[in-house]
C-alpha cells in the first residue's frame, strides 16, 4: 500500500467515524455506540503500548537485561553492567502486587500498593499546592490606589478595587462560622453569590465557544479533506 | 391568534433545526475561504513578544509540551502550530514532549508540516530534525516526570531516547549537557487543567524558572487568567482566538508566509457566535411577548 493510498483510506475512515459520532445529534443509535467504544478502546490500548515503548522498555528493561551493552568484534564490551539496576526489580514486584485485587484471599496485598500510591500522591499534591497557591495569594494583595506618573491611574485602581471586593465578598459567602444577621452582611454575602454567577456565566460562554471550535474543525475536515478523498475514491474529479 | 401560534412555534423550535442553522453558519466561511481580521488579544501579544525577543544561543532551547489529543485539536493544534512556527523561524532549538498519549501523532506531524512550509518559503534554507527540533514523544508519569526535569543534571540521561528510539546523545541539540537552566521558554498547550498544574508546580528550581506560556482551550480561559494575573504565566493563547491573533501577527511580520487555518476557524466561530446571540435574543423576546399576550387574554 502506497503512502497516498494509506492517507486516502485514513481520511475516509476518519470521516465515517466523525459522521457516526455526529449521528447522536439525531438520536441514540448503534453506530454511535460502536464508534464511541472503538475510540475509548484505542485510547486505552495506545496508552499501554506507548507507556511500554517510551518508559518500561528503554528505561527499565533494557538496562536490567543489559541490552544497552554491545559486544564489539574484538570481544570487548561497550560498557560494564551496572548491578544497581537490579534494584528496579523491587518496585516492579511491588507494583505487580496490584493484580491481587482480583483475588479474594490475597486482596489485602493490592491495598499495600494503593496505600503507597495514595500517600505518594498526597505528598506530591501538598508540595505542589504551595508552589501553585503562594504566588497567587501574594498577588491578591493589590494596591487600591495605583499611581502612574504622579497621578492616579483610575482604570487600574478601579480594576484592583473590583478584584479585592470580589475576593472578599466571595470568601465571606463561604464563611459559615458566624451567621450573617445584619442587613449589610447579608447584602455583602449576596453580592458574593452574584459575582460567582457572573463567573459561572463566563465559564458557560467559554464552554460554548470551545464546543463550537471543535465543530468547526470537524466540519473543515468533512467539507474539505473528506469530500476530496471521496471524490478521489470514486473519481468524481481531481482532489481539492 | 395567528401571531400567537407563530410565536409558539418559534418557542418550540426543534433543536435539530438550530443545529442545522449553526452548521450552515460554520460551513459558509469554510467553503468560501472567507476570513475576517481577528480581534487583538493582549496576552497573545505578550507571548509573541517573548518569542520574538528570543535569540538563538548555544545551549539554549525551548521546551514545548503538546498535552492535547484529537478531542481539543481544533484549538490546541492551531496554537501549537503558530508558536512552533515562530520558534523555528527564529531558529530556536525546540524539545517537543507530551504527558498525554493521544498527542503522539501531533508531535510528529506539526513540526514536519512547518518544516515543509518554511522550506518552500526559503528554498535556500533547511530545517533539520535533531538540530532544530527533537521529539521526546509521550512520557508516562504525569507530575513525577515533570518533577524529574528540574532535578536532572543532563536531560539526555533522564529521557535517554527520542520518539524514534534514537539515543538523545547522538542528536546535535543534546551534544551540550542540558538542564532546566538551558530552557529559556516553556510553552505548554492543553485542554486538561491537571497536566497544566504540574508544570506550574514543579517546572522550576529554587533560583530559576523559565518564561512560562500556555495555550488553553476556551473552556479553561477563566482559570488560566488567574495564573496570568499572578505572574505565574508570562503569556497566554486563549482558545482559537489567541491562535488566530498570533497567526495574524506572524503573517504581518513575515509577508510571504503561507496562511494557516487559525484565522479561518476563528471567522467561522465568530459567525456562529453572532447566530447564537441572535437566537438567544429572539427566543427571549418571543418568550416575553408570548407571556404578555397570554396575560392580556386571561
Amino acid at each position: 500500500m502506497t503512502n497516498q493510498t494509506l492517507i486516502l483510506w485514513t481520511t475516509i475512515m476518519g470521516g465515517v467515524c466523525t459522521l457516526s459520532i455526529f449521528s447522536f445529534l439525531i438520536k441514540e443509535n448503534p453506530f454511535y455506540r460502536v464508534f464511541e467504544h472503538i475510540f475509548i478502546g484505542i485510547a486505552a490500548g495506545l496508552g499501554a503500548i506507548q507507556g511500554f515503548r517510551y518508559f518500561l522498555w528503554p528505561q527499565i528493561l533494557v538496562p536490567l537485561f543489559g541490552l544497552n551493552i554491545v559486544q564489539y568484534p574484538d570481544g570487548s564490551f561497550s560498557g560494564e553492567y551496572n548491578p544497581y539496576v537490579l534494584l528496579y526489580i523491587a518496585p516492579l514486584l511491588f507494583g505487580l502486587l496490584y493484580y491481587f485485587i482480583y483475588s479474594k484471599k490475597h486482596g489485602w496485598l493490592a491495598k499495600l500498593v494503593i496505600g503507597f500510591s495514595l500517600g505518594a500522591s498526597a505528598g506530591l499534591s501538598f508540595k505542589g499546592f504551595f508552589a501553585e497557591m503562594l504566588p497567587q495569594l501574594s498577588s491578591s494583595f493589590k494596591s487600591l490606589v495605583v499611581m502612574a506618573n504622579g497621578t492616579i491611574d483610575w482604570a487600574s485602581s478601579l480594576s484592583n478595587m473590583l478584584f479585592v471586593f470580589t475576593l472578599l465578598a466571595v470568601m465571606y459567602y463561604f464563611f459559615f462560622s458566624i451567621k450573617a444577621e445584619s442587613a449589610t452582611a447579608k447584602k455583602f454575602s449576596a453580592s458574593g453569590r452574584w459575582l460567582m454567577m457572573v463567573c459561572f456565566g463566563s465559564f458557560f460562554g467559554s464552554t460554548v465557544m470551545a464546543r463550537l471550535a471543535l465543530l468547526v474543525e470537524r466540519l473543515q475536515f468533512l467539507l474539505i479533506d473528506w469530500a476530496s478523498a471521496i471524490k478521489t475514491l470514486f473519481s468524481f474529479g481531481p482532489p481539492a | 391568534m395567528k401571531s400567537r401560534s407563530k410565536l409558539r412555534s418559534l418557542l418550540n423550535l426543534d433543536r435539530r433545526v438550530i443545529f442545522l442553522f449553526v452548521l450552515l453558519a460554520l460551513a459558509w466561511p469554510l467553503l468560501n475561504k472567507y476570513t475576517i481580521r481577528p480581534a487583538r488579544m493582549k496576552s497573545a501579544d505578550k507571548l509573541f513578544k517573548i518569542v520574538d525577543e528570543l535569540k538563538p544561543e548555544k545551549g539554549k532551547v525551548a521546551f514545548v509540551a503538546f498535552d492535547f489529543g484529537p478531542n481539543t485539536k481544533a484549538e490546541n493544534a492551531s496554537q501549537a502550530q503558530v508558536v512552533v512556527e515562530h520558534l523555528m523561524r527564529k531558529r530556536i532549538p525546540i524539545i517537543l514532549f507530551s504527558q498525554y498519549v493521544l498527542a503522539d501523532p501531533f508531535l510528529k506531524s506539526i513540526p514536519e508540516k512547518i518544516k515543509l512550509s518554511l522550506e518552500s518559503e526559503f528554498p535556500e534554507e533547511k530545517w533539520e530534525y535533531g538540530k532544530d527540533w527533537v521529539n521526546l514523544g509521550y512520557r508516562p508519569g504525569s507530575a513525577l516526570i515533570i518533577q524529574s526535569i528540574p532535578k536532572s543534571t543532563n536531560l539526555a540521561e533522564t529521557f535517554i531516547i527520542d520518539a524514534f528510539s534514537t539515543p538523545l546523545k547522538e542528536l546535535p541539540i543534546f551534544k551540550e549537557k542540558l538542564t532546566l537552566k538551558n530552557i529559556t521558554l516553556l510553552f505548554q498547550v492543553t485542554g486538561l487543567v491537571g497536566t497544566f498544574d504540574s508544570y506550574v508546580q514543579f517546572f522550576q528550581t529554587k533560583d530559576y524558572r523559565p518564561q512560562f506560556s500556555h495555550g488553553c482551550t476556551s473552556i479553561t480561559i477563566p482559570e488560566a487568567y488567574i495564573y496570568l494575573d499572578s505572574g505565574q504565566l508570562n503569556g497566554l493563547l486563549e482558545g482559537i482566538a489567541g491562535a488566530a491573533w498570533y497567526s495574524y501577527r506572524l503573517s504581518d511580520e513575515y509577508k510571504a508566509r503561507e496562511e494557516d487555518d487559525a484565522v479561518l476557524i476563528n471567522t467561522g466561530l465568530g459567525i456562529a457566535h453572532l447566530l447564537l446571540i441572535g437566537l438567544i435574543i429572539l427566543g427571549n423576546i418571543s418568550g416575553l411577548i408570548s407571556k404578555r399576550i397570554e396575560r392580556v387574554a386571561t
